[in-house]
């Protein structure tokens, strides 16, 4: 009788997903491996991450870019598949890319992985730190955002841009900082 | 990666392993590990738990004494 796929709902993550990554079994993600490649994709990411927080000041970028109604409906659709694209689909490559190791739990791992995933969420945290103070500068300083109005700036996607940078913290941390993995 | 960069500790199980005629994946398997860190074990670039080195040791029939070291061990070519 088949073994059940064990689910693990606070990491995310399937029993048989994870260790299919661990044990290479699909070899079409191979390219992923060198650091080289996981460090564009981290980069890559981060411009995604970026450009969605960018949506939060479309309103006033629009203004000061003196585009015109047809245009700015033109740039910004563009914008948005393209961001979709890098941060869905990047997002998705980005675990792969580190065979989920910073989302399996310790049953799924051996003591070295562990070590290095713990490393990863340390570092993880540190760097979110950074991105608060960043934001709350920017809150203080920046163009004034609201939420959830229809006219003017929507804070909203400065929300979603820190969301998505909180749950990809460790994975792009231990993409760009192992050598092998 | 090492527990302690400062500090690493040396070891035979590449040739260990070899004599025995295994892979670095079946000596993974045997071992309960991943063979990435087989193979970082090899490179001395991550020192392994006490529970560890002594399951790859009984792996590869040898003392712990004689696999692994503080000091650096002269490989045999």
């Amino acid at each position: 009788m088949p073994k059940n796929n064990k689910i693990y709902w606070f990491e995310g993550v399937t029993e048989k997903g994870t260790k299919a990554l661990l044990n290479d079994e699909n070899p079409k993600f191979n390219w992923l491996r060198p650091q080289r490649n996981r460090r564009i994709l981290v980069v890559a990411i981060w411009i995604g991450i970026i450009l969605v927080a960018m949506g939060s000041y479309w309103p006033t970028l629009k203004t000061n870019l003196s585009l015109s109604s047809g245009v700015d409906v033109i740039v910004y659709s563009v914008t948005a598949i393209f961001v979709i694209l890098v941060v869905v689909g990047g997002y998705s490559l980005l675990r792969v890319s580190v065979r989920s190791i910073a989302d399996a739990p310790d049953e799924l791992l051996d003591e070295r992985q562990i070590q290095v995933r713990d490393t990863s969420f340390r570092y993880a945290y540190y760097l979110m730190g950074y991105i608060v103070i960043a934001l709350m500068l920017l809150m203080l300083f920046g163009p004034e955002v609201q939420m959830f109005q229809p006219e003017g700036n929507d804070g909203s996607y400065l929300v979603i841009a820190t969301l998505f940078a909180f749950a990809s913290m460790p994975s792009m941390v231990l993409a760009w900082r192992e050598k092998d993995i | 990666m090492s527990r302690n960069p400062e500090d690493p500790v040396y070891n035979r199980i590449e040739a260990a392993r070899l004599a025995m005629g295994l892979t670095r994946q079946e000596l993974a398997d045997k071992a309960g590990v991943h063979y990435q860190t087989i193979g970082y074990l090899e490179r001395e670039e991550y020192s392994p738990s006490l529970v560890l080195a002594l399951r790859i040791s009984k792996v590869l029939d040898q003392e712990v004494s004689d696999l692994f070291s503080l000091s650096p061990i002269r490989k045999e070519k």
